[in-house]
Formats: structure tokens, sequence, C-alpha cells
């Protein structure tokens, strides 16, 4: 019999983490909430170029946020890159809004390639921003992928939008998002709504934790370790 | 102005016995219905003078109405547009009008356009149009999306259809229904011809065609008595024995190709598929050395340029073979052909027919095509398909009807012009028969979705597309407009990256996922060339030559054809006849080895038998089920079946079949006695079932690719500037799953639903079926492990899949994929 949590602890560099099954890492004791590619204003910046993508978008991506500031109750909401889609769109101001009203909590953001805003937008989100890597012992958190990893840190990163392939018998496979953890980086699933996967390489050792949406209201989403 | 045959006939009569021609009865029966003011259909096949059958009346018309005393006036404006779906034909037709013009002394012009022809061509056939206007459906949309479109019609007499046929089962046939149905308006007395080869549904294929003037009767449908005398050859296998069971490649039969190739002037060699046109090229160089410079390659995906000179030296009889796809299944005649190779089923009668008839031109010559089977199995379809085409068994094509996606592009495309007005246009689009069924809401909600984006969106002003000023609807600004331009010719195609060489050159086309196998220095072979990758620049792959003899082969995705009805039902004969041990020819003979194994393990069922296969292997519980109805009825039915189970108890299935049955594979014991008593191939509730079944088989999602190009909600980017558009990026996928969690009612998603329902499921078909099945005897065997007719099946890894497992469940059973 197997038991399902929306959240699964872990351990990694030393730190206990927890992996939530809305694609989020809590690091309790720091405090601190990591979410990845948000990507948010996309579907703005898609229907702005004509292409109608519904809006209800938005309000789930936010929607979502303020259910794990809930649970956790974080200090800091760290976004490891990619927070917004493109150029600024009225969903900026929305987001915006939306920090403000929780102004007890920090937010920052290390920057990542989608992250194309002025300075005044992000001044205007009281957004503290970190070039990447940003070092927040033992972890190094960054956007991208980093190469140099300093003795006794571990790299936890965004960008890709991870997914993996399981299989079973009857040539069953299913394509899911995912935590992947290797020997020296660790790499979160993409948050945002509407956003694309991409598979990950897994080698032996590889720590990999699926993370799969509820399909049903009944259903509770699932975060689990899978192994080969 | 009474029609008087003889003094109108007479200078066409006259230019034809210059040239010791005679004008076929068909022929002069169209110059007669065409000239007392009818449209119709000319029902004749390419090469039998059809050209003239249309070209010399709208001649003599212009002699006898517009212009008596002086033939030679210019600049008479538009006349007419001759639509041809294929490029290839457009010279063809062209040089065909330009002798008619010059022998019947007229100062027209005639000229094509096309997505080749030069912009400063275009500029000028806009300033000044020719009499004739040769051209595509896609460049006739994109006229009507040019500025001043109405002026340029004004004068427009007759638009002619070319290869009705090849249209009519298409979206392109929907995009001209639409364009007619605006050239119409334009211009009430306008007539529609249309030139069409024998299809199951000629009368149907009239009523798409004429749309209002269907009804008030004014038309003629005239056949070409000409018929081509076939002679089919198959390919025999020496041990049948040794022959393989499965598979679509075919080379093991390669050695015998070979003679054949050598016994005439010049062969084609037909595959189906791109990928096994590049294999059998190769391995043909590879077995023989002496064929090198003199045979090429010729599919769809290969540079136009290339293709060009494939087909130049084809007519000058420098080439001894071309292995080639559907690609050359239309277009010009090429004189030096004398044989056809089909290398694996045709899938379709008219197919075989149509591929045949590209030998033997000369009048009252055979067409001869040697059929080479690629599995044991097709030995029985090549039985059928020689009793198929004695008994002239074509298949019909189905138009498309309410093709949300396309009306949503030409919507856009109206509004990028002139704009358009919401209560005539509406009016205007029901007279198709593709929309005559449209809704006050469905309209409503295209207009949502062209405008603001869809319904629920209003709020929000940042989506704006088209908007609506003085009574018309209008483009919102040029950015909006060039894409509409640009996105209009997606109606075929996929994300396809450009090779090309260093030097420049293009070779043709291959899909990204194919490139991304490969890395810089490895080699591929393509349009039968070594290539060595360099880079990948945008959408460009920069390749240069290789010496080294392997390399990987790319394939393209593209969807399997399914075996036609009327193919399907001789196959189910000829399986029969086996069933009694008669063995009339001898494909069927050879094949009895093969046929005693599968009685041996377990059955080969007679007409009135279904038969069902139960067992067991390492990879789990295997159930086959065998109808004999072509792979798209196969799918549906198995959808069907696997929902029906699956509500019994949960269970996971992965699913394949092919065109003589289907397999449903599952991890535990199938309860298929309890299936059985619930009456699981019932009709009852079938669309439900259907339906419900559909949503967890991700064929929808499939489906939805090409409505989410058409419509315009990928959007690939701009030829020279792909970096820009990267935010813009997005999939098919995406945006299915987003209108089915947000927007179920969307219209374009409902369109995904209804065209699975009768394109890929055949629902008709699938009726039938069902019905036929009801009345069969199920034999249920349980062979001790896979028999003959399982094995291809149970190989195939492209898999549909359904669940009623808790996904949880499911989840716990798996595990990670190994990387390879």
């Amino acid at each position: 019999m197997n038991i399902y949590y929306t959240l699964l602890k872990t351990e990694l560099q030393g730190e206990q983490l927890i992996l939530d099954a809305e694609k989020a890492i809590y690091w309790p004791r720091r405090r601190v909430l990591l979410l990845a590619d948000l990507h948010l204003g996309k579907a703005e910046h898609f229907r702005r170029e004509g292409l109608p993508v519904p809006m209800a978008i938005r309000t789930k991506n936010l929607e979502r946020i303020d259910g794990l500031l809930k649970k956790y109750i974080p200090e800091r909401v760290i976004f490891l890159g990619d927070l917004f889609h493109s150029l600024h769109n009225k969903s900026w101001t929305v987001f915006c809004n939306f920090l403000k009203k929780r102004p007890a909590i920090s937010f920052e953001l290390v920057i990542g390639n989608h992250d194309i805003l002025s300075e005044a937008d992000y001044s205007a989100a009281g957004l503290t921003l970190h070039d990447e890597p940003y070092l927040q012992a033992p972890f190094i958190l960054s956007h991208h992928p980093q190469e140099e990893i300093l003795e006794g840190y571990y790299n936890l990163y965004g960008h890709i939008h991870p997914c993996v392939y399981l299989q079973g018998l009857g040539k069953q496979y299913m394509r899911v998002a995912c935590f992947h953890f290797g020997k020296y980086h660790g790499v979160l699933p993409a948050f945002g709504e509407f956003t694309g996967m991409a598979k990950m390489e897994t080698v032996e050792g590889d720590r990999v934790f699926i993370v799969v949406a509820p399909q049903l209201a009944t259903e509770t989403g699932i975060v689990k370790q899978v192994s080969f | 102005m009474k029609f008087n045959k003889s003094k109108s006939f007479k200078p066409a009569l006259a230019w034809f016995k210059q040239n010791e021609w005679k004008p076929f009865p068909f022929q002069k029966k169209t110059w007669e219905a065409y000239l007392t003011g009818k449209s119709g259909l000319v029902n004749a096949p390419t090469g039998s003078g059809k050209t003239y059958s249309l070209m010399v009346p709208i001649l003599l018309e212009f002699l006898q109405q517009t212009s008596p005393k002086n033939p030679k006036v210019k600049n008479n404006g538009l006349q007419v547009i001759w639509i041809t779906p294929i490029r290839a034909l457009a010279k063809e037709i062209k040089n065909a009008g330009s002798r008619a013009i010059d022998a019947l002394g007229l100062n027209w012009e005639i000229a094509i356009r096309s997505g080749d022809t030069k912009t400063s061509d275009r500029t000028k056939q806009k300033k000044k149009p020719p009499e004739i206007l040769i051209t595509t459906p896609e460049s006739l949309h994109l006229l009507i999306a040019s500025a001043e479109y109405s002026k340029f019609f004004k004068n427009l007499k007759t638009v002619v259809i070319d290869e009705w046929h090849e249209l009519i089962g298409t979206k392109r046939g929907v995009q001209i229904e639409l364009a007619l149905s605006r050239l119409r308006s334009k211009c009430p007395a306008l007539k529609t011809w249309g030139i069409s080869a024998t299809i199951g549904n000629m009368e149907q294929a009239v009523e798409v065609l004429l749309g209002p003037e269907y009804k008030n009767g004014d038309w003629e449908i005239i056949r070409s008595k000409l018929k081509k005398k076939i002679v089919i050859e198959t390919v025999m296998p020496d041990e049948i024995e040794r022959f393989p069971w499965s598979g679509h490649l075919g080379i093991t039969l390669l050695p015998k190709v070979l003679p054949l190739i050598y016994q005439s002037k010049t062969t084609l060699i037909f595959t189906n598929t791109r990928a096994q046109c590049e294999i059998w090229y190769q391995r043909l160089l590879e077995a023989d050395g002496d064929l090198a410079g003199q045979i090429a390659m010729h599919h769809g995906s290969i540079s136009r340029e290339l293709r060009n000179w494939v087909e130049e030296a084809l007519h000058t009889e420098q080439l001894k073979a071309v292995v080639c796809t559907s690609s050359l299944d239309l277009g010009v005649d090429f004189r030096p052909v004398e044989t056809i190779v089909q290398i694996g089923s045709p899938k379709g009668v008219a197919r075989f027919m149509q591929r045949a008839g590209r030998s033997g031109h000369q009048p009252g010559a055979t067409s001869r095509i040697h059929f080479v089977p690629t599995n044991s199995l097709e030995l029985i379809e090549a039985s059928a398909i020689r009793t198929a085409v004695k008994n002239q068994k074509l298949e019909a094509r189905y138009p498309y009807i309410r093709s949300f996606d396309v009306l949503a592009q030409y919507l856009v495309t109206l509004a990028t012009s002139e704009g358009f007005e919401p209560v005539s246009t509406l009016a205007e689009i029901r007279t198709t028969y593709a929309f005559n069924s449209v809704s006050d809401e469905e309209w409503n909600w295209l207009i949502n979705f062209i405008t603001t984006g869809g319904p629920s969106m209003e709020a929000y002003e940042e989506m704006r597309r088209v908007g609506f000023h003085t009574g018309l609807y209008r483009i919102m600004n040029k950015k909006m407009a060039t894409r509409q331009r640009l996105s209009m010719g997606t109606i075929v195609g996929n994300s396809s990256m450009n090779v090309k060489y260093l030097r420049g050159g293009k070779i043709g086309q291959v899909e990204e996922w194919f490139i991304s196998q490969i890395k810089p220095g490895e080699t591929f072979w393509f349009a039968g060339r070594s290539l060595e990758l360099i880079q990948i620049r945008g959408m460009d792959v920069i390749v240069k030559k290789s010496k080294k003899k392997r390399g990987k082969i790319p394939s393209w995705q593209g969807g399997r054809l399914p075996l036609s009805s009327q193919l399907s039902e001789e196959l189910r004969q000829k399986v029969s006849l086996l069933s009694q041990g008669e063995y009339p020819d001898k494909e069927l003979k050879k094949i009895k080895p093969l046929t005693d194994l599968q009685a041996h393990r377990s059955l080969v069922p007679n007409e009135n038998q279904l038969l069902m296969e139960y067992f067991k292997s390492r990879e789990g519980f295997h159930l086959l089920v065998y109808p004999f109805e072509g792979r798209a009825v196969h799918q549906g039915i198995s959808t069907l079946m696997a929902w029906r189970i699956s509500q019994l108890q949960p269970i996971s299935f992965t699913i394949a079949m092919n065109d003589y049955g289907f397999e449903l594979l599952s991890d535990t014991e199938i309860p298929i006695d309890t299936a059985l008593r619930n009456n699981v191939f019932s009709t009852f509730h079938l669309s439900e079932d259907i339906q419900s079944s559909v949503n967890s088989v991700e064929m929808a999602m499939r489906q939805f690719r090409e409505i989410a190009a058409i419509s315009g909600l990928v959007f690939k980017g701009y030829p020279t500037k792909e970096k820009r558009v990267k935010h813009l990026q997005s999939s098919a996928e995406l945006f299915f799953k987003a209108f089915a969690d947000y927007e179920p009612d969307n219209l374009l998603l409902v369109q995904a639903y209804e065209e699975v329902m009768s394109f890929q499921l055949e629902e008709v078909r699938l009726r039938a079926a069902l019905k036929r099945i009801a009345g069969q005897e199920i034999k249920l065997m349980r062979p001790p492990k896979a028999t003959p007719f399982s094995f291809p099946i149970i190989v195939d890894r492209l898999r549909e899949r359904l669940s009623s497992e808790k996904l949880q469940d499911r989840i716990d059973k798996m595990r990670l994929q190994l990387v390879r």
C-alpha cells in the first residue's frame, strides 16, 4: 500500500527540503520557498500577438502561489528565473498588486533569459534582484545550470522544464514533470501553466521525483520518488 | 443569343483538323454544355485531352459573345481562373492554353501565379491582369487577401478546378469552396467547372463544387469513355517460409526488382513513405553500382529545384528509374516511363490505378504495374487488389465539413484585404457545402475568436487580431496582416528545417526532431546523398558532402494510410477463400504454408466468423481481434472495446493495429468473457462511448495539431527572423490542454473531436463494421504463442493508450525509462 502526499521530505547537502506536488521546493531551516520558470504573462503576450490563449491561466498561477504561501508561511520566496515571459503587459501589474498585498514576505528573483523587464518594472514589484549564481550556502541558486560548483555547494536551477518517461509492462509509458537531482545539480520543474517540458537524461545514481497534477477534483497531486 | 452548335464549334474544329486531331465525344459534349451557359464537371483521366474540353469553349465563348468582330482585342481583364492542386501541372496547362489562344487568333494573355511566382511578376499581374490565370488554392486565397481584389476579379466569367478529385477530400477543397462563395457573390454570372478522375462519389463531388448552382440544376457531368488496360504482376518471394511476417520495407525482394529496371526504358518505383524511398534508393545503388547516375529519387521533402531536375531528366529519357512517393502520383506524364513498381500495399484501389496509369501513355496502350509485397500477408492484398481493379471498385472521397479552422483563417484573410461585412458574409458562407449548417451561435463564437480571442475574454483588451470599423471587420495592424499572409500556406507541412550546402544550394527539408538527434560532424543520408552536418543556423541545417557510406536516414512524421473500405472488403473475401482451402490464384497458393500455420495454431476465419486470439507473454496479456476492416476502423473498434472493458474494472491498455486487426495489451488479465457477455461490440451508445474514450486516447490532441496551425494558433515564425519570435513559440498540445481545461466548448476543440470521428475513425464505416460483426460468430482462440496474423501487430511499437486505473496505481507499477 502506497501513501501519497502532496509533499515529500528529502535531504540534500545535509539540508532538509520539502518537495511539493505544486512544483515548488520549501527549505524549512531558512524559511525559503523556491519556484522556477513561472513564465507569467505568457498568455497575455500570446494574446497581444493575436493568439487566443485562455486568460484563466493567469488566475491559476497566482492561486497556486497563494496556496503555497499559506501552506508554508515562508519569509522569502526566490524565483529561479523566467519569472515573466516577455515584455511588460497587464499581467505584471496584477502580479505587482499580488506581491504588495504580502509585505511580510521578501520576493526575490534570480535573473533568467526571459527576464527582460525594465529596472522600473522590477522595483515597482518590490522584487530584490540577484544575478546568477546566487549563493545561499550550501546551495548555489541559478536559472541556468552552473558549470563551476564550489566545494561543499550544490546547484539548484530551473530553465529546463524537466520531465522523464516512465515505463511499465504492456508497453505502457507516461511523460511526467519531475524534480531531478544529480550529483552536483538539481533542477526544479517549471511552475507556470502553459509551459512545455523537455526530457531529462537520467543516469544511475540520480534521484528523480515525479510530480503529477491531480486529474480529478477528488485526487491529490502526486510527488513520488521513482527508480529504474 | 441562340446557341448554334456548328457555327460555334467551327474555329475549333478547323484547328483540330489542321493538326489531324479529332475531338473526343466528351470534349464536344463539354463544349456544348459550356457554351449553353452551364456549369459542371468533366470526368476524365489525366492526359486524355481534358484541358481542351474546357479551354476551347472558354475561348469560343469569347469569340462569339464578347468580341466577334475584333478577336484581337487586348486587356480584357481577368476572364478565367484555372485552379490546379499541383504547381507542376500549371506549366502544361499554360502551354496548352497558349496553343489554343494562338490557333483561334485571340490576343489573350495566360499566366501562372503560385508560390514560385516572382514578386515583380505578381505586381505586373495585379496591374494588368492576364485573361487566364492558372493558380493553386493557396495562391487564390492570397489574392483575396490582397487589397482591391474586387477590382481584379470584376470581369471574371469562369473558374475551372482541375484535379478536383485530389482536392475534394482535403481542407484545400474547403478553401476552394470558400473562395468560390466569395467569387460568386462578386460575379453573379460565374460558371464553375471541375475536372476530376473517377471517384466513388461523383455526384457529391459536383454538389460540393457547385454549391448553390447545384440546387438550380443547370449543370452536367460529362464522362469520357476512355479506359486504360492495366496488367498487375506480383513479384513473388521464392520461399514463403523465409519471407518476413511483418515489416513494410520490402528490401528482401530488391534483387527481383533490379531486372525489372533493366527490362524497361524507364521505371517508376513507388514507395509509401519518404523514409522508405530514401532507403530503397540507397539499397538499389548498393546492390548494383552500375545504376549510379542512372537512377534518381523524388519525394515531397526534396527541394523544388532537385525535383524539377529529376522531372526534366525523366522527360528526356536520361534515367533508368526513379524511386518516388506519392509526389509523382500526379502531374505531367513522362512519356519514357514503361514500367511501374509498387513497393508495399497501396492501401487503395484508385491510388493503385492512378500509379499504374503513369506508364503506357499512347492511346490504347497497356499499363503495367509490378506489386512488391513487403511481408507475407501482403500477398493476400495483392490478390485482393487485382480483383478490385478488375471490378473497378473505386473509393469515394468525402469532403470535409464544418472545418472551423479553415473558416477562421478565411475570415482573417477577408479582414486582411477589404474587410468583411458580417451579415452578407455569413449568408455567403452558408451557401457552401462545408458550412451550410453553421449556426448563429457558432458564427458569433468565430467572430469572437478572431477579435477578442474567445467568449470569456471581453474584460481584456490585449487580444485584437481583427476589429470592427464602420460596418466591416478588418485586420488591426500591418504586423497581423503580414503574419496572416505568411501562415496561409500552412495547411500542409510540419515543423521542418531547410537542408543546405555550405556554399549554398537547397537540398530539401527534414523535420526538426530528426536533426536534433545528429551532432555536428556526424553523417546522415538524405536525397540520396551522404551529408555531414556542419552546423544549425536558425532554421537552416548546413551540410557538406561526406564520403561515409552509412548514416542515419531521416523519416518524416505522418499518419499511416488506412486500407480503403473497397480493398478491405476484397481482402475479407480472399481470407474467407483461404479458410475454405481455396487457392484460385498464385498469390494465395504461395501463402498456403503460412495460413496452414495460422490454422494450426489458431484459425483462419471465414466470412461468418470473427477471429479473436488471447494469450500471455512476457510483455503481458494479448487480446487480438481481426475484423479485416482497415486501420481506421480498427482504431475505432479497438478504442471502443478497450474503453468498454475498462468500465468493467480498472485496467490499462496499450493498443496497436494494422489493416487486418488490432491488439489490446494489458499488464493484467483481460476479462474477455464478461466483455463479450456485455455486448462489447454493440452499436448502442456508440458515439457517446467513443467520445468518452477518445478523450483519454489523445487522438483528438493529435488531430488538433493541424487545426491549430490552420486557424493561426501556432505561429511558425517569419522566414528571415526566426529568433525574434522565440517568445511566441508554443505547441498545439499546450493550446489543446489550455482549451480543454479552461474553455472546453471551444469550437476548434470540438472540431478536433468531430474530425477524429468522421475522418480518423470513419464513423460511417465503423457502424457498418460493427453491424457486420454483430452477425458473426465469435471464435475466441487461445494459441500457445503469436500467430502469423498477430505477429505484425504485436511488434508494432506505435501504440495508443487507454486506462481506467487511478493514475497513482499506474505510476506505482512503472519505472524510469533507461537512457538509450
